[in-house]
């Protein structure tokens, strides 16, 4: 058949899974440490029905030849790490980085899980854990029941004051962990990022050294989708969607043509 | 049987693969650094016996149009958008160097440099090589990659290389299977140190859309004539019949 049809399809099928990561930046736009992702679309191999520089008689060349484009594909959906912005909440347990750098959080299967999301909360035995599902910060800190507050310095040291003591007693360190590709991260839901082998190795360091960013007490990053341009990409896509689909009528309207008349 | 059915034949067969072109075009209106085909027909005559009337169409692919696309910013270090005429060079699957716009970077485990595809960015001495971990990556506008080595002061500032670029003559290139540029006659381009990059920023597909939807529109009123034609034929035969059949 008609390979215009074929051709139109693909960019029918890329822009439907561009609405798809459009539609999820938005319903994640007010996720704490949530990453928008873009898809990253590709022209398709070009099939040659012409080469150029055949021959059209006996000394003469065909100047440029005739490669038909197979259409367009989405490559990758890319996280687009880039830092969100700051709000204040003035919860003891609220952590945000301030630049490079994941909190490691450890999963049910024993295997470690990345995030941004520094909404701590404690569990019942004062171990310090995410607020969904419950996993564990690494390393584990334990915040003793009797603790009347808790201080989170700059570089991830954990203290707690008590009651008639003066000074407050360290409890832990909340170190954070990087890649050297955070791009090649795989995201698992539940605001959780996995390793794998284009992300590099987990790095471990103390926040605000080497660095690694700052932990920012009693404030949170908000995720880094910016409405206004996921919109106009909408618009966007959308507009091609119906320009893509506009070519498969018109191939359709021109072989009921040919069958009608012919 | 006419001659005319077969010129009208041609003429139709043409004007779907244009309206592939078309349909190209338009599937990749936003692939990023993408070029919009132009599609072309040539005559072609055929000699033999009788008047010289067969003159069938062939298209072509001539070229592509090189305007620039619209830069869009995205703040991420690693995209490029390449402003005014140029290319960066990659290193395509086949080994050879191939020419690109398209300006998704990303790093693989071991610091290469490479495309969303997977192809190498060549830099002046061989593929670019980051040295890892690093904090800050930069591209300035000549194309040279600085970054801050992690656990480095900001001041430091490492030139780890820079992104070869090259403006040829666009006569002089053509676009290979895989949708990237090469030079018609294999050699490797000269780098040119003019053409200018801007970091943080990529370069949307430059196909017109109202063009190639005219262009199509166009193309299906053809196509339609080019029916009309066949149709004619097919009349003018059937009434030659019926009057031999009057006989």
């Amino acid at each position: 058949m008609n390979p215009a049809l074929w051709i139109s399809k693909t960019g029918l099928d890329a822009q439907t899974k561009q609405i798809s990561v459009i539609s999820n930046n938005l319903a994640n736009a007010s996720n704490i440490g949530f990453k928008k992702s873009r898809a990253v679309f590709e022209d398709l191999l070009y099939q040659t029905v012409n080469q150029p520089g055949g021959r059209t008689a006996q000394d003469t060349e065909a100047p440029s030849g005739l490669m038909l484009g197979a259409g367009t594909k989405v490559v990758a959906t890319q996280k687009i790490h880039t830092q969100g912005d700051m709000i204040t909440s003035d919860n003891a347990l609220d952590l945000m980085i301030q630049g490079d750098g994941f909190f490691e959080i450890l999963m049910p299967d024993g295997s470690s899980g990345y995030s941004r999301n520094g909404q701590f909360t404690l569990d019942d035995e004062g171990n310090i854990v995410t607020p969904g599902s419950g996993y564990m910060l690494q390393p584990q800190i334990t915040v003793p029941v009797d603790a009347l507050s808790i201080i989170i310095s700059q570089d991830g040291e954990v203290s707690v004051t008590m009651q008639g003591e003066a000074e407050p007693a360290v409890v832990g360190q909340i170190n954070l962990i990087n890649f050297v590709n955070p791009t090649g991260l795989q995201p698992v839901g539940q605001n959780l990022y996995v390793e794998t082998a284009v992300s590099g190795e987990p790095q471990e360091g103390v926040p605000g050294l080497e660095g690694f960013g700052m932990l920012v007490q009693g404030a949170l990053e908000t995720s880094n989708v910016n409405t206004t341009e996921e919109l106009v990409n909408l618009i966007e896509s959308q507009r091609v969607y119906e320009m893509n689909s506009k070519v498969i009528s018109a191939v359709d309207e021109m072989l009921s043509y040919i069958n009608q008349q012919l | 049987m006419d001659k005319l059915l077969y010129i009208a034949m041609s003429g139709a067969k043409q004007n779907m693969q244009a309206l592939a072109i078309n349909a190209n075009n338009l599937a990749n209106a936003k692939t990023t650094g993408f070029k919009a085909d132009l599609a072309q027909a040539r005559s072609m005559q055929v000699y033999g016996e009788g008047l010289p009337s067969r003159v069938f169409s062939m298209t072509e692919r001539a070229s592509q149009n090189f305007d620039s696309g619209a830069i869009l910013h995205s703040g991420r270090s690693l995209d490029i958008a390449i402003e005014g005429e140029g290319f960066f060079a990659v290193q395509a699957e086949d080994g050879q160097e191939a020419y690109t716009r398209g300006g998704h970077l990303r790093l693989t485990e071991t610091g290469l440099l490479e495309t969303n595809d997977g192809e190498l960015v060549i830099g002046e001495d061989g593929p670019i090589v980051l040295p890892l971990p690093v904090n800050n990556i930069q591209i300035a506008r000549d194309g040279t990659i600085m970054v801050q080595p992690a656990g480095a002061p900001v001041t430091v500032q490492e030139e780890v290389g820079r992104i070869k670029m090259v403006n040829p003559n666009i006569r002089l290139i053509e676009k290979g299977n895989d949708g990237l540029f090469r030079a018609k006659d294999g050699e490797q381009l000269i780098a040119d140190i003019n053409v200018k990059v801007l970091g943080g920023a990529l370069e949307s597909s430059n196909v017109n859309p109202i063009h190639e939807m005219t262009q199509m529109i166009a193309l299906q009123r053809q196509f339609e004539m080019q029916l009309k034609m066949m149709k004619t034929a097919e009349e003018v035969d059937t009434s030659a019949s019926s009057l031999l059949r009057a006989f």
